[in-house]
């Protein structure tokens, strides 16, 4: 029993058309405009719906849907006129309750007058291309309320402060606050954007560029760190729970600008405590929250990673040009080992085994192990010692180990014809004293021909 | 069936009709009526009177809102209609929204 449409005209054809007399229209129309009235004065009880609903029914079906539509819109719009004054007139906190309590009984009122009003809603109104009933009562609210100058300045003044007011440690009403920016969303998304969410950032923007300034002053790298990520996860917060979910990218954004992107160099630069300083003291959970901080902005991580670099090159640098160091070969070697242990150890722990960071180290260290020409040779007497003496002292598991680290090292080397010629040397005597064992020279040997094998055919993969 | 999921149509001849609730929301009408906030005197006293539908017409409706809940259900019935009943039961249909 659909398509009433159609059926609609048949009927017309063999029904006897009754002349309705425009008084009885309007007596009908004083009927529904009384039932109006009630249901915004929430005085609806008792009303006989299907009554009202046939009265409506007729109008429409008699031809005076439009006196019916524009005397709802009129009716409608003069009873939401009264109710911006009312809420004009609340003195200070009472403001965002009021306009809470009026916008649900307003949808409560629309839905009321919407079902007695259906069949007008359903049939003429689609038909004349006019806005339904439901999106004509947000409109209208939108039109009247939102938008009349007094309640539009406060209402956004009132949310502006609340989250400042949260911003510096108050207690606010969230759910309250969640009523509203709802609200705002149902009546829109440019209305949402036009009346909180622009001048929301705007504010949000200004307030940061404040705040991170003055923080910088006083803190140390490691703490602002701390105080930004801070304010990042309160946003967050915040967002979840009283603002629309779309505000989250925007307003992290701002943050991440004004108190990360902004103020980038000088922290990772930051004397005695920025990134340089880190890495020396080992700090991993702030070189980890550093690493995410800078994660999120543009050319955060390239800033981190060029320090990082220098940082190794001259420490390195010096590592390898010192004259005592390089008179006990063994411990050269085993410093340069200990240091890209500790290097390994930050990536790996703190900036998520990053490979751009990875591959930093270890052009690094390329660079600094070549600047040293005895490299090759210090390099082959330390494995010279570990076959020889090593498995005295250690297991063979934590020999394979070390051994594995120094093929790293010798990955790094430029002269590697160097490393062999003093490796066969070495070898030859360690040989011939008998005092190794074939099992780990083996083995020695197959990582080398692996790493040369990697190095071969890499440029070969290269071409 | 209980009486709190029943509702009780009148025809215009005073005739009462008592149906599942269940089948009169069939009608977009009715169910409106019923789940419409705001206190009506339908749904506080779980009756409607319809003093434009003739019992005859009213009783055929709710023989089809039964119907209806079957067909919806899976049993591919046909529902017959007399022919002289038509016209006023497709105006009543349309009022209805069914």
């Amino acid at each position: 029993m659909s398509g009433a449409k159609k059926r609609n005209f048949q009927i017309e054809a063999f029904k006897h058309r009754v002349v309705v007399d425009p008084k009885d229209a309007e007596k009908a129309w004083n009927i529904l405009e009384h039932a109006i009235h009630e249901i915004y004065n929430y005085n609806a009880r008792g009303f006989v719906f299907e009554d009202l609903y046939r009265t409506a029914y007729y109008m429409v079906y008699h031809r005076f849907g439009e006196k019916l539509y524009s005397g709802l819109v009129s009716t409608m719009t003069s009873h939401q006129k009264e109710i911006a004054k009312s809420i004009e007139a609340v003195q200070g906190a009472m403001f965002l309750e009021e306009l809470n309590r009026n916008w649900t009984e307003h949808n409560t009122a629309l839905r009321m007058i919407r079902d007695i009003l259906m069949y007008m809603d359903r049939t003429f109104i689609p038909s004349t291309h006019k806005t339904r009933i439901h999106e004509l009562g947000l409109n209208l609210w939108r039109d009247n309320i939102i938008h009349s100058s007094k309640i539009q300045t406060r209402l956004q003044d009132t949310l502006l402060e609340l989250v400042q007011s949260e911003r510096s440690g108050d207690v606010i009403n969230r759910g309250l606050t969640r009523n509203i920016t709802k609200m705002l969303m149902d009546l829109g998304p440019s209305v949402y954007e036009e009346i909180f969410e622009k001048p929301f950032l705007d504010v949000s923007s200004d307030f940061y560029r404040v705040e991170s300034q003055q923080v910088i002053e006083h803190c140390d790298c490691g703490d602002y760190l701390k105080k930004a990520e801070e304010r990042l996860n309160e946003e967050i917060e915040r967002v979840s729970h009283y603002l629309d979910a779309r505000s989250e990218a925007k307003i992290t954004r701002v943050v991440e600008k004004e108190m990360i992107e902004s103020h980038m160099h000088r922290l990772v630069h930051m004397e005695n405590s920025g990134l340089v300083s880190m890495i020396m003291d080992e700090k991993f959970e702030d070189l980890g929250r550093m690493y995410n901080l800078l994660l999120r902005v543009p050319s955060g991580l390239t800033i981190m990673k060029d320090v990082m670099i220098s940082h190794i090159r001259e420490t390195g640098k010096d590592l390898v040009t010192d004259p005592e160091r390089l008179k006990d070969p063994i411990n050269f070697v085993q410093e340069l080992l200990d240091k890209k242990d500790r290097l390994d150890k930050i990536i790996n722990l703190a900036f998520n085994d990053d490979k751009d960071f990875q591959n930093a180290l270890s052009s690094s260290f390329e660079y600094f192990i070549n600047l040293n020409p005895r490299s090759p040779e210090f390099i082959s007497l330390f494995v010279d010692d570990k076959l020889r003496n090593g498995l005295k002292k250690d297991k063979e598991e934590e020999i394979e180990l070390v051994l594995d680290k120094v093929t790293m090292l010798f990955r790094y080397l430029e002269e590697k014809d160097l490393f062999e010629k003093y490796y066969q040397q070495h070898l030859a005597k360690r040989l011939l004293s008998g005092k190794t064992s074939s099992d780990a020279e083996r083995s020695f040997i197959v990582k080398l021909k692996t790493e040369c094998a990697y190095q071969f055919t890499s440029k070969l993969e290269g071409m | 069936m209980k009486k709190e999921e029943t509702v009780k149509l009148i025809s215009a001849e005073g005739f009462e009709f008592v149906i599942d609730k269940k089948a009169a929301m069939v009608s977009q009408t009715i169910r409106n009526m019923l789940t419409s906030p705001g206190s009506f005197a339908e749904t506080e006293h779980g009756e409607v009177t319809f003093p434009e539908i003739s019992t005859t017409i009213l009783e055929k409706i709710c023989q089809y809102f039964y119907w209806s809940l079957q067909y919806a259900s899976g049993k591919e019935t046909e529902f017959h209609i007399e022919p002289e009943l038509t016209l006023e039961l497709m105006m009543a249909a349309n009022y209805l929204h069914t």
